[in-house]
């Protein structure tokens, strides 16, 4: 997992990434707050698409390979069971032993699901553009104490689960076994590692805070290091947000976003107004690969210049 | 501990119930009070401790806690959905107070995210964590979780609210179209693994509570930490 | 006017009867390199952490202590803070943030420091330590060297007047220690900024060092030139102090016809120069050294291992045989994987390629039966409340027959008898390590591997750790050793062995293999290269094979 960490620092300075982390991170809140709004079948599974590209377009879609399992079930789960347990609505498709399957409740079950896996294929490229580092930096400017604690305790993690692999190699000579044994047993010895890990980890520990106290903690108000700087491109880019995104939430105030579904089904085509607040959505959800699409170009007519 | 800690937390827990009632009425709006009720019983946590002066030594026990919490299920990976993050986390609270419990919960559930990659679960683990260890702190110097049968019951309580809360997130942006059967079905599916998490927190404080407990405040005496 | 100076400081910890420091004076001036040394136990921690008002410990101090002729305790905390820096023992705990930007930086944001500011001052020491490279890594991918450089550059982007280092190099394999003593050195000479160093390996040190303050019992009982105190202490070799002396000074007192403060090397530069006046002629002895033959008791055959299969690879088609009764020594930079060689022979890593062999038998998992195993952190060792405890248990686990007694055999040869119901972790390190080591040896294992047993042991704890290993071995023991002390490896093993970059690339009996190295080897042996004394590594040696012609 830190090996995926690590590339995503390598690749930080292009395209959709080389962004403010603040701009990045208000396209994520917007986009999720669109995906959780929208409850338009169409509206949602363009935005499905469109994330998938923008996966695609930042690291070859290898993240969602990695979920595409868990994305399947959870949509296919609210799909299946969505219409086995709600009856409510007027068009009745056929009946499951004594059951009515509705349509109502297949449109939203897949609303639903859909709404679900565009939340999830956005964490996935949400986790390769906001990384550890540029999220602890945006946390650090409102909650300066927990960034510095949330970064310590990142700092710890590998050390400790090196270190709990090797007082597990140690005492596995001694027969404290999590792999075997009656689980009871596997259980016991589990905790019995972490607290030999608990123990020998405190009292490491106030090495630690020494070097920090001995480094000037806690004299005075700290300051912070920023690394990264608000550019013009990146207020451009945080206009394009924000008005795209005011313009979508508006639709959805309209209810053009959204299939009316109680008490009158609405139609799922898409008629007059709402045309236009797919295109708004769907400007807004590709962002990133406008950018990522700007930057391909580019470089393949500078390489023609050549 | 503070008096006014607890008077805070009830208020801010009673106002947000009260909110939820409200808002069950008006089904429209269920979102927007699941989301206030999570803001007024998590952020004056939050600030509250953002504000603290806390001294190096503090911060780093505070660190180190919260990545033993997020570390110690890696030995738990071959038995499934057994992991001992919530027994660290009630012990914790249970030793060094609430406002540490709270503080090691909801960070333990960060680091690991920040790890592992996050996702929409992410702020309800952090919350429900968090919560388990503020309350574990709060109710520390009760009767009933002197007791030892007390604490089980809180540890047993703590991991099935912790699956339920962790099932909400699935719910959020679609709160208006569901109905309490959906709930249940979720709920039902995702049993199994609430009552093996409950089950080994209960088997955990028991085996091992009073040892660790032990552990945390031989050490707080030692370094004499966060005595307030 | 002094810098610093230090008037009858006496200390005593909460709950001890006995002062940690008893009546200390000195004064340090602006420019001064100062090591300070004594037996583990003597008070040097303490009081450098006393010179550290941010550290100093809980207990009862008097006296005074002044900065810039101010009471230190009554410094304004920010100016404390940035003018005395202080380096610690182990690199990896005194690391705080994640990545080593972040580390550089943690200083200047707690002084808080400007974000130009401290942009312009990084990139001025990143260049002067060369430490571009590693500015994006992970804090933990760095090697024990490069945690302590950077440790030291954190440190020094504060821009300290006084730089106290606590046994900084004691993880440090030999030339990693050699660079950052350098490191420290160029800081001495180039900006001025004074040095206050605690040791126990005095041999670079004292021939860098202005003074040299000993330290015994919480007393300072020297505190002179490095020369003066040498030829002090040497005038009487029954001295506890005397195997703290660097070697060349030592070999000088013992085989010098005319011994003159003036002439006493310290260096290898100035021991050349002595040697050359000499005329030794080789004492025969009948030790001969013979390369081990037979069958080899443990075997490990073109072994193949990775931690992670995006890492590289740390060992990489490795061989390596151990014969009986040997004292094999493996000797490597920071991180070259040398623990890991030792864990995979012991059985309790099991690498991807390749085989081990026990009695020409194949190993399939660690048995501590037959092979005992001392990780480099003896802390992980122990699960129990008291070092009783966690015998018995292991007693329980194997069934031993007669364990009883040959525990308490153990625990009187070690002189652990009385501290038997301590907390473990409340022992010393050399306690913890014999403690450790009492817990391996209960099982009455044939082999014996230990993972870095000298590190922060004082020379004479260290010799005491020597001659167990000698008694060890007398007693039909095989020994296998990680170490980066030379001097101790060169005195107390048989034969050596090199890792590096994932192989073996020498195995040779010590004399042949430190012969043979220009880095890696006794100060002594650089010392008389290119002289015609005869060839030895170690001043017991010396002793046994030298003879001065008048
Ligand atoms: N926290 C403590 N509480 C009580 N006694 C202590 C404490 N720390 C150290 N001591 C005692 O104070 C004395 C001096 O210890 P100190 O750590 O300064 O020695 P040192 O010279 O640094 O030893 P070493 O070479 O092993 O690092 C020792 O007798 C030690 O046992
Ligand atoms: N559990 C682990 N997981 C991943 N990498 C590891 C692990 N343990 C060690 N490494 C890496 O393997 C390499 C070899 O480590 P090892 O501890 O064997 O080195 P070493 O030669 O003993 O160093 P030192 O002299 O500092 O003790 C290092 O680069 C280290 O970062
Ligand atoms: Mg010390
Ligand atoms: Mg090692």
């Amino acid at each position: 997992m830190s090996g995926s960490i690590r590339q995503t620092i390598v690749k930080n300075n292009r395209g959709f990434r080389s962004f403010h982390p603040f701009v990045c991170f208000l396209y994520y809140i917007g986009a999720a707050a669109l995906v959780m709004l929208s409850k338009h079948p169409v509206f949602l599974f363009v935005g499905a698409i469109i994330l998938i590209g923008v996966n695609i377009s930042l690291d070859r879609g290898k993240a969602i390979r990695q979920w595409w399992k868990m994305l399947l079930f959870v949509s296919m789960f609210f799909i299946i069971i969505n219409p086995l347990i709600n009856h409510r609505g007027t068009y009745i498709l056929f009946y499951l032993g004594q059951n009515p399957i509705m349509l109502e409740a297949v449109i939203q079950g897949v609303i639903f699901s859909l709404s679900l896996l565009c939340l999830m294929i956005l964490f996935a490229s949400y986790n390769l553009v906001i990384t550890a580092n540029k999220f602890l930096f945006l946390f650090s400017k409102w909650l300066p104490q927990w960034a510095l604690l949330a970064m310590l305790a990142m700092r710890f993690v590998p050390l400790l689960k090196r270190r709990l692999q090797e007082i597990q190699q140690v005492q596995k000579g001694r027969g404290l076994s999590v792999a075997e044994g009656p689980l009871k047993l596997r259980a016991k010895n589990g905790v019995q590692l972490v607290q030999i890990l608990l123990t020998w980890s405190l009292e490491e520990a106030i090495q630690t805070a020494d070097s920090m106290i001995a480094r000037g903690y806690g004299v005075k108000k700290r300051s912070r290091y920023t690394p990264y700087q608000m550019h013009s491109k990146d207020w451009l880019a945080l206009g394009f947000i924000v008005i795209l995104g005011s313009i979508s939430i508006f639709g959805w105030y309209l209810g053009d976003n959204v299939l009316a579904i109680n008490p009158i089904l609405e139609t799922v085509r898409l008629i007059g107004r709402e045309w236009f607040f797919l295109i708004i959505f769907m400007l807004y959800i590709s962002f990133p690969l406008i950018i990522e699409g700007r930057e391909a170009l580019r470089w393949h007519y500078w390489k023609r210049k050549i | 501990m503070a008096r006014h800690q607890v008077i805070l937390f009830s208020s801010a827990l009673m106002l947000s119930i009260m909110l939820i009632f409200v808002t069950l009425f008006i089904q429209h709006h269920f979102m927007l009070a699941s989301f206030l009720f999570v803001m007024l019983t998590f952020l004056p946590f939050v600030i509250r401790f953002e504000r603290r002066k806390v001294s190096g030594r503090e911060l780093v026990l505070l660190a180190v806690l919260s990545a033993i919490a997020a570390v110690s299920r890696v030995p738990f990976a071959s038995i499934p959905s057994v992991q001992p993050t919530t027994f660290v986390i009630i012990i914790t609270g249970l030793a060094l107070g609430a406002e540490s419990g709270f503080v090691v919960g909801a960070l333990a559930a960060l680091v690991s995210n920040l790890f592992l990659g996050q996702g929409p679960w992410t702020p309800w683990q952090m919350y429900s964590w968090g919560m388990i260890g503020l309350a574990a702190g709060l109710l520390r110097h009760t009767k009933f979780m002197k007791w030892s049968i007390g604490r089980y019951v809180f540890g047993f309580i703590s991991g099935i609210l912790f699956g339920w809360v962790m099932n909400i997130w699935f719910f959020v942006g679609n709160i208006d179209q569901i109905t309490i059967s959906h709930i249940l079905a979720s709920f039902g599916a995702s049993l199994y693994f609430d009552l093996a998490h409950a089950l080994s927190n209960v088997f955990f404080l028991a085996v091992f509570g009073k040892a660790w407990i032990k552990i945390l405040l031989r050490f707080k005496k030692k370094y004499g930490l966060l005595d307030r | 006017m002094a810098l610093l100076e230090a008037k009858n400081i006496s200390f005593h910890y909460p709950e001890e009867r006995r002062p940690a420091l008893d009546n200390v004076s000195f004064y340090v001036n602006e420019g001064d390199f100062i090591v300070l040394c004594g037996a583990s136990g003597s008070g040097k921690s303490t009081l450098l952490r006393l010179l550290k008002k941010e550290v100093s410990p809980h207990g009862s101090v008097s006296g005074d202590i002044y900065y810039n002729d101010q009471p230190i305790f009554q410094l304004d905390s920010e100016v404390a803070a940035r003018e005395l820096g202080m380096v610690f023992q182990d690199p990896e705990n005194q690391l705080v943030m994640d990545q080593v930007m972040e580390e550089l930086i943690f200083g200047m944001e707690n002084i808080g420091f400007s974000t130009e500011y401290m942009r312009k001052k990084v990139a001025e020491m990143v260049h002067f330590f060369g430490l571009d490279d590693l500015l994006e890594k992970k804090t933990y991918e760095l090697s024990g060297g490069q945690k302590q450089l950077v440790n030291l550059a954190s440190i020094l982007l504060l821009e300290p007047r006084i730089l106290l280092l606590d046994e900084p190099t004691a993880q440090l394999d030999p030339v990693a220690a050699k660079e950052f003593i350098g490191m420290l050195h160029r800081m001495n000479e180039e900006f001025g900024i004074t040095v206050i160093i605690a040791e126990h390996r005095l041999e670079e040190l004292f021939a860098l060092a202005d003074r040299a303050i000993i330290l015994e019992q919480g007393k300072v009982i020297f505190d002179s030139t490095p020369r003066n105190v040498s030829l002090q202490i040497g005038n009487n070799a029954e001295n506890k102090l005397y195997s703290y002396l660097p070697s060349p000074a030592i070999l000088y007192l013992e085989h010098s016809l005319n011994i003159q403060e003036r002439e006493l090397p310290l260096t290898v530069k100035e021991g050349k120069l002595w040697i050359k006046k000499l005329n030794i002629e080789e004492v025969r002895t009948n030790s001969k050294e013979e390369i081990p033959k037979g069958t080899p008791l443990l075997q490990m055959k073109n072994i193949d291992f990775q931690y992670t299969k995006d890492q590289r690879k740390i060992l990489d088609r490795t061989s390596l045989s151990v014969f009986e009764r040997e004292a094999l020594a493996i000797v490597g930079a920071n991180g070259t994987g040398k623990s890991t060689l030792l864990k995979i022979m012991a059985g309790i890593e099991r690498p991807q390629g390749g085989s081990i062999l026990y009695k020409g038998k194949r190993m399939k998992k660690h048995d501590p039966l037959k092979i005992g195993y001392l990780p480099q952190n003896p802390k992980l060792f122990f699960l129990h409340d008291t070092l009783e405890a966690e015998l018995d248990e292991i007693i329980k686990q194997h069934k031993l027959n007669g364990g009883k007694t040959r525990a308490k055999e153990l625990l009187e040869w070690f002189q652990l008898a009385s501290l038997a119901n301590r907390h473990p972790y409340d022992l010393s390190g050399g306690e913890l390590q014999k403690a450790a080591l009492a817990g391996v040896l209960l099982p009455n294992p044939k082999v014996l591997l230990i993972d870095e047993p000298t590190k922060g042991l004082d020379p004479d704890a260290k010799k005491r750790f020597g001659e167990l290993l000698v008694r060890l071995r007398e007693e039909g023991v095989t020994i296998v050793l990680i170490t980066h002390d030379i001097e101790f490896a060169a005195q107390y093993a048989t034969r050596c062995a090199m890792l590096f970059q994932g192989n073996i690339t020498v195995t040779a009996p010590v004399h042949s293999f430190f012969s043979g190295n220009t880095f890696y080897t006794t100060t002594i042996n650089r010392m008389i290269r290119g002289s015609n004394a005869p060839n030895v590594l170690t001043v017991e040696e010396a002793r046994t094979k030298w003879r001065v012609i008048k």
